[in-house]
């Protein structure tokens, strides 16, 4: 946050932002998307772990990480600071490059032992 | 029994001079006794002002150390350019020779006052520190001379002597051409180079310079037949000998130097003037304990390099050297190198109370010691090896008793007739294969060819034996036990060195009616003994064709057809010109101070520099006591008698047991005697097991430290470090089993993780 | 800005051997050390021999600085002190160069171009002015030699090299906790950071003396592990068995010295109250290795390992010389630093021609080589000689300095021990050790006696041993100081005795070595300075214990730096006696 606000104009847009935003949203309606936000979570998270497919693995992973953007958008409408937003789309750019990333590696580990399932891979054991 | 009856001519005929000197000498002494303290005060004066301010001396005198140098270098470079000749050993002796003459230009010049004594003079600046201003905070040491009639004296042997021995090995090392010629003669030089720093060297580092490079030098001379594991081992054992004398030198350099702020010998001496006057004075409270510790530290070298007691053992192991080095430095000069700093610093050494007591006692039993051992040797080159100790401990006695004079005057005839001993002893080993057991040879004087050698060794057995009147041993010897018993407090020492005098004659006999008179025989050595190391054997009339090491089973198969080598020019000349050499110093004795040249040279020198503040507290001490009586006879004048008849005593012992009636070589008339004396003869001829002594109580516990420090060192200190090591690794292998590799461990320990922190937030924040 | 360039030449020809084909490397190497060792030629005579004491060839704080906010920048300079180790590193270079002919064939593009950041590194030590370029440089030789160890060593060189690396580095990561510390407690005072030497070495004396004493302490457990002394030592027989010929050179010859000279340097002036309470401990340290190192040295079986742990019995003696912080112990502690880097870098390389023609180093396998190689054989006693410390070569001039030095470093002189009253002693100086530290140290030279002349007596002299399958085809030829017609190894490469290559690389040490034990009057006259410098404010500074105020008033910080001649003169003479009260004192923290 920090960073982002460090660069020149990125505060500022915040500030006009809020100037010109309607009233704050209440504290029940913000309940509501962190419900949501859990839920993804929550969901993600059971899926990442039950399940054994590296393909099912890795969406479960997007899911926890979008269910973060939930609750960051959320919250930087609850308190007025667009900063949070920002962020968000900051992210999902990244994700959708990591994801790209992570897919291909997923691919080339395929190819290269005819399994994706992830308790077969135990290099790293120490 | 002809010899004998030549002998009792000589003495009966001799007897009437010895009488009229004796008392014309008692008269000289009482005429002085008088005179005496006026005397010496009205020098002390003068002779404090000429200490304070030595004079310039001219820069020719560096030629002294530096032409040997020189002849080092030039040999260097014979090895280096593997010259297969005998030119190092005549450039060798061109240098030593010239470096005498220029010695000899340097004594006259002192003599005749041209050059000043003392003086000084400056080559280079060596070492210089200085912590703070002037001269007194500054440690200088300069490779400068200090020129005065001492370092004549010594100077004046030790390049005469190189001389004659470096042509002496030039004939005797002939065998090693193109092998160890160059470096027997590099080190040869070194160690002439070496010894003139020590002599002539104006401070105490300088002297350490010289003490330490001769120390060297002894010790690649030692060893130069490397591949005999003994001459290693003796070379070893010398160098390590010595440095433990050498610490005790350089503690008493350094407490010179903090005591006195300086390290060069005019300026100590100057420094000492108050003290010596508070001794005469008799105030001795005023000198300090650490001017009173100085003399003993230093005393420690002087016995390390003169192999004096407990020090002496690695100088009978020496002779595993060439025969012209155990001549050049194991018995004429550097072992005298002791005897020199005791001179050089006495007026040190008079300001303790102690110091020169033990001196003479280390000296007295030293000299008894070694006359035991050396009475039970049948190595003949192993007897003169003990008996240069014994000597060396007449010396040291010489100087404890305040006879400087005699002591040095000692040293300059011992150096001759020494060399001269060792010289015919190399010859016959040089001549018979390496033989040196008496029991093998016999004869060996009235053998073709030998003449020479017979001669020579007769001459300096009696020399040695103390022979009276026609021998210079006689003369010095006789000073040294004189004035034991002119001191009142050190007649016991007197009676110690007047019973080795006839432990001396007997011995010194042994070898010579054993080896050289009596029936013809001989076994020629295996050349086990002192060159079988070195591959390029010493027989000259064989070729060289040997197998790896020295030849064994060549001894007596060989003898048949063996002939000793009777030796050629070079070693007969050197031997007679030091025969005569023997005889001629008598006449120093006659010329010069008051009681001869040495002690002309000595009075002028700092060995006596002390002199008026000794002889004015002897008489402060009641007077009566300037000379004691022997028997109520004057001490000096009862020794001339008592002495010689001592000698005469022992000579006439040997006879009656190893030559009268001997018919074989290796059996005589001791033997029967051997049973009387029980074991003692076993343990006389096992050195009195000091060795083995030392090795037990030293050498062993030293062993055995280390070894358990280098234990200690891997276990524990080592251990510790490895420890530190230890404790991340063992850390992590413990840990190593939680890391499973299976990503959904980590996920489900992640997962609760994030539990354990939600909760735990949960309820704090409650 | 010389410096900066006598740094970088060797860095630069780092670069080009990284660049240029492997067979080019050695030749590189060689320019680029000879390079460097022509920059210290020109600096040597383009130094200002007048003022020794003087920081020369200054590379200033504003125009190096590299982290502002922290004061932390490449400032360098030498005085003569610095100068003189400059050279020894210079000289050294090239001769490892030179040594490394056919003992590395593998890898070398590799080996020489981290041998010559090592160069850098190390040259950099000797000149760095600033507290952190000097830690960045005296930790950066680590890594080359870490290296070189671990890639051309013997058979336990990973351990080796583990141990070295390891052990080297915490040591000094303490001490670089001390130099933060004394730039934090400045920063915390004056609220600028600074690293400059100087600045700090003024604010660390006026610290309180318990302070100095942990200054002291991380500075000397740093320096201690990389000197060594005695038990930080072990690390170093270790890395020297296994390092590569020249890796030993430097090691003994340089790189030991940077922790001596880190002493003199800094531990010296930035603690002086504590180095003057604390000089007895460190002393008796020394002494303990003096004789424990000598003691195993003479149980040791493999010759390099003798010399190593030989090391640690010399380094000893340097280090009594800083202990007893006087001119005469610190000028012979640097000259030991100079002179134990020739003599026994020289062993080290000795040792290396024999290990390349009969891979052994086992005394029980190898003896008498005297008849085999009498060149390699004179040379092997001459360095034997001049490591004994036999007068007239380099190793008895310091040796008998550092021992003269503890020797009159002593209160009690002058003060009735043994009957002296003040006056009495000229040559005594203010201190803690005194005659006996001396006595026990010096027998340390018997010791050194003992275990080199069992070295020598065992592989120079006796009958000849040589491990199997060497010299049975000799018997035919069995001649004295037959070489290079005849008596070929088997390795066909190097001959029986020494190369013209091997004894161009021994000459030049052994001329120096002579050098330095006949003549070394100019190099003690050149060092006379800048030690009395260092001297005289450990006495003053140390003396004034109990009387300093934490903070020192504007006007205390000793002027002597910038009138370095006129202060040297001075000496130590009007310094006062360290044993004297606060009372009298005050005065005397100027």
């Amino acid at each position: 946050m920090n960073m982002l606000a460090s660069i020149p104009g990125v505060l500022d847009a915040a500030v006009l932002a809020q100037a010109s935003a309607p009233a704050p949203m209440a504290q029940s309606q913000l309940a509501h998307y962190m419900f949501i936000s859990a839920a993804l979570f929550a969901i993600g998270l059971i899926g990442f772990l039950t399940r054994r497919n590296l393909i099912i693995m890795f969406l479960c992973t997007e899911l926890m990480f979008q269910a973060a953007g939930v609750a960051l958008i959320a919250f930087s409408r609850f308190h007025m600071n667009m900063t949070g937003q920002t962020f968000v789309i900051f992210i999902l750019t990244v994700a959708a490059a990591e994801a790209a990333m992570a897919l291909a590696l997923v691919v080339l580990l395929f190819r290269r032992r005819e399994s994706l399932n992830a308790e077969e891979f135990s290099e790293m054991k120490g | 029994m002809g010899f004998m009856m030549t002998l009792s001519t000589i003495l009966a005929t001799l007897a009437s001079p010895i009488a009229a000197l004796a008392q014309s000498e008692a008269a000289h002494a009482a005429s002085q006794e008088a005179g005496h303290a006026a005397e010496h005060v009205a020098h002390a004066a003068e002779k404090i002002e000429a200490i304070a301010a030595p004079g310039v001396g001219p820069m020719w005198l560096l030629l002294i150390p530096v032409l040997p140098l020189v002849g080092f270098v030039l040999s260097a470079l014979c090895a280096a350019f593997r010259v297969k000749s005998k030119l190092p050993a005549w450039l060798t002796v061109l240098c030593l020779g010239a470096s005498f003459a220029v010695t000899l230009g340097m004594y006259l010049q002192v003599s005749s006052g041209q050059i000043a004594n003392p003086s000084v003079a400056t080559g280079f600046e060596w070492i210089k520190v200085a912590w703070g201003a002037g001269d007194a905070h500054s440690i200088i040491a300069n490779f400068g001379l200090y020129i005065d009639s001492l370092t004549c004296l010594w100077m004046l042997f030790v390049t005469g002597l190189a001389t004659l021995i470096g042509l002496y090995a030039s004939e005797y090392m002939a065998g090693d051409v193109g092998a160890g010629y160059c470096r027997f003669y590099a080190a040869f030089n070194l160690f002439v180079f070496s010894m003139s720093c020590l002599v002539m060297g104006d401070n105490l580092l300088l002297l350490y310079l010289g003490w330490e490079g001769v120390g060297l030098c002894s010790y690649l001379l030692i060893g130069y037949f490397y591949k005999k594991p003994s001459a290693v081992e003796a070379g070893k054992k010398a160098f390590i000998v010595n440095r433990i004398g050498d610490l005790g030198l350089a503690l008493g350099l350094m407490l010179t130097a903090v005591h006195f702020g300086s390290i060069e010998y005019s300026v100590i001496f100057a420094k000492a003037q108050p003290y010596l006057a508070a001794l005469s004075e008799g105030r001795l409270g005023d000198i300090p304990a650490v001017v009173q510790l100085i003399p003993v530290l230093l005393m420690i070298g002087a016995f390390g390099k003169s192999a004096q007691l407990p020090l002496y053992v690695w100088l009978p192991d020496a002779m595993e050297g060439p025969t012209p080095v155990s001549a050049l430095i194991h018995a004429a000069t550097m072992v005298t190198a002791g005897v020199y700093l005791v001179a050089r610093a006495y007026p040190l050494f008079l300001l303790s109370e102690t110091a020169l007591p033990i001196v003479a006692w280390t000296g007295a039993l030293t000299a008894l010691l070694a006359a035991t051992i050396g009475m039970a040797q049948f190595d003949i080159k192993r007897i003169m090896a003990y008996s240069t100790v014994s000597q060396l401990g007449y010396m040291f006695a010489g100087l404890g008793v305040l006879t400087s004079t005699g002591a040095a005057f000692h040293v300059f005839t011992h150096a001759f007739f020494k060399a001269m001993l060792f010289l015919s002893c190399g010859a016959v080993m040089h001549g018979f294969a390496g033989q040196l057991d008496l029991r093998k040879l016999s004869g060996v004087g009235s053998m073709p060819g030998w003449r020479v050698v017979g001669i020579a060794m007769l001459v300096g057995c009696l020399n040695l034996a103390g022979f009276p009147v026609i021998t210079s041993g006689y003369w010095s010897k006789d000073m040294i036990l004189g004035g034991a018993f002119a001191n009142p407090h050190m007649v016991a020492i007197g009676w110690i060195l007047l019973i080795t005098a006839g432990l001396t004659a007997y011995y010194t006999f042994r070898v010579y009616f054993r080896v050289f008179v009596g029936p013809k025989y001989f076994e020629p050595g295996d050349e086990v003994h002192g060159h079988a190391g070195d591959d390029h054997g010493h027989d000259h009339g064989h070729d060289h064709a040997h197998a790896d090491h020295g030849d064994r089973g060549h001894g007596h198969d060989a003898h048949a057809h063996f002939h000793p080598h009777a030796p050629g020019w070079a070693i007969n000349t050197v031997l007679a010109i030091l025969a005569v050499a023997a005889f001629a110093v008598i006449g120093l004795r006659f010329v010069g101070g008051h009681e001869g040249w040495v002690s002309g040279l000595i009075e002028h020198s700092s060995a006596n520099y002390g002199g008026h503040a000794m002889y004015a507290a002897a008489a402060s001490h009641g007077g009566e006591h300037a000379h004691a009586t022997f028997f109520g006879y004057d001490a000096h004048q009862a020794m001339m008698y008592v002495s010689g008849v001592v000698g005469f005593i022992g000579i006439a012992v040997a006879f009656v047991l190893h030559y009268a009636g001997r018919t074989t070589a290796a059996k005589s008339r001791a033997d029967a005697l051997l049973p009387l004396v029980g074991p003692l003869a076993k343990w006389a001829q096992g050195k009195w097991y000091v060795d083995e002594l030392y090795n037990a109580i030293i050498r062993v516990p030293l062993l055995v430290a280390a070894h358990v420090f280098h234990l200690i060192d891997k276990a524990i200190v080592d251990g510790i470090v490895d420890l530190f090591g230890w404790v991340p690794k063992f850390t992590g292998s413990s840990l190593r089993p939680s890391q499973s590799g299976v990503l959904h461990g980590y996920a489900l320990s992640m997962a609760g993780g994030l539990a354990v922190l939600v909760l735990i937030v949960v309820m704090v924040m409650r | 800005m010389m410096l900066a360039v006598l740094i970088l030449i060797p860095l630069a020809a780092a670069v080009m051997v990284a660049v240029a084909p492997a067979s080019r490397a050695r030749s590189i190497a060689m320019v680029g050390m000879l390079a460097a060792a022509a920059m210290t030629g020109y600096l040597l005579f383009s130094f200002d021999w007048e003022h020794t004491a003087a920081q020369q060839f200054t590379l200033d704080e504003e125009s190096s600085r590299l982290i502002g906010p922290l004061g932390v920048s490449v400032s360098m300079s030498v005085d003569s002190i610095s100068m003189m180790l400059v050279t020894l590193t210079a000289l050294l270079g090239p001769i490892c160069v030179a040594a490394s002919k056919t003992a590395i064939t593998e890898r070398v593009k590799t080996y020489y171009a981290w041998m010559l950041v090592l160069q850098s590194a190390m040259l950099g030590v000797f000149c760095a002015r600033d507290m952190i370029f000097f830690y960045t440089c005296f930790e950066f030789t680590l890594i080359p030699m870490y290296i070189m160890i671990s890639l051309w060593g013997s058979t336990n060189r990973k351990k080796a090299a583990a141990k070295f690396f390891l052990y080297t580095f915490t040591g000094s990561v303490i001490a670089l906790a001390g130099i933060v510390y004394v730039a934090w407690s400045y920063a915390d005072r004056h609220g600028t950071w600074t690293f400059d030497a100087d600045t700090l070495m003024r604010w660390s004396r006026s610290l309180p003396a318990a302070t100095q004493g942990w200054v002291l302490g991380a500075l000397l457990l740093g320096f201690a592990v990389k000197v060594p002394l005695f038990p930080f030592h072990t690390w170093l027989p270790l890395a020297h068995t296994e390092a590569p010929t020249a890796g030993s050179v430097i090691l003994a010859g340089v790189l030991l010295k940077l922790g001596t000279y880190g002493l003199v340097r800094f531990a010296l002036p930035f603690a002086p109250m504590a180095f003057v309470t604390y000089s007895p401990a460190i002393a008796a340290v020394c002494v303990v290795g003096i004789l424990y190192g000598g003691l195993i040295c003479w149980v040791q079986n493999d010759v390099k390992k003798l010399v190593a742990y030989s090391s640690v019995a010399h380094l000893g003696f340097c280090v009594l010389g800083i202990a007893s912080y006087n001119v005469m112990g610190v000028t012979g502690s640097i000259l030991y630093m100079i002179n134990h880097g020739l003599s026994t870098g020289a062993l080290f390389l000795l040792i290396g021609m024999i290990y390349e023609r009969y891979h052994t180093r086992s005394m029980k396998e190898l003896g008498g080589l005297a008849a085999k190689m009498p060149v390699w054989s004179t040379f092997m006693v001459f360095f034997a000689m001049a490591s004994v410390g036999l007068p007239g070569l380099n190793g008895f001039v310091s040796e008998f300095m550092c021992l003269f030095g503890a020797f009159q470093a002593s209160d009690q002189w002058g003060a009735g021990l043994w009957g002296t009253a003040a006056g009495q002693t000229p040559g005594a100086t203010p201190g803690h050790l005194g005659a006996w530290v001396a006595a026990i140290a010096g027998t340390g030279m018997v010791v050194a006696a003992m275990y080199l002349l069992y070295m020598v007596g065992k592989v120079v002299w006796g009958p000849l041993v040589e491990p199997a399958g060497h010299g049975g085809h000799d018997h035919g030829v069995h001649g004295h100081g037959s070489h290079g017609s005849h008596g070929q190894n088997d390795h066909g490469v190097l001959p029986r005795d020494l190369t013209g290559r091997e004894i161009g690389v021994l000459v030049p040490l052994a001329a120096l070595c002579i050098y330095l034990g006949v003549y070394p009057s100019p190099v003690i006259k050149a060092l006379k300075d800048p030690v009395a410098l260092t001297t005289t404010d450990v006495v003053n500074f140390g003396a004034a214990r109990a009387a300093m105020p934490l903070v020192p008033p504007a006007n205390t910080v000793p002027a002597g730096h910038q009138q370095a001649g006129e202060h040297g003169a001075a000496g130590q003479a009007p310094a006062p006696k360290v044993d004297n009260h606060a009372g009298e004192n005050k005065e005397t923290a100027r």
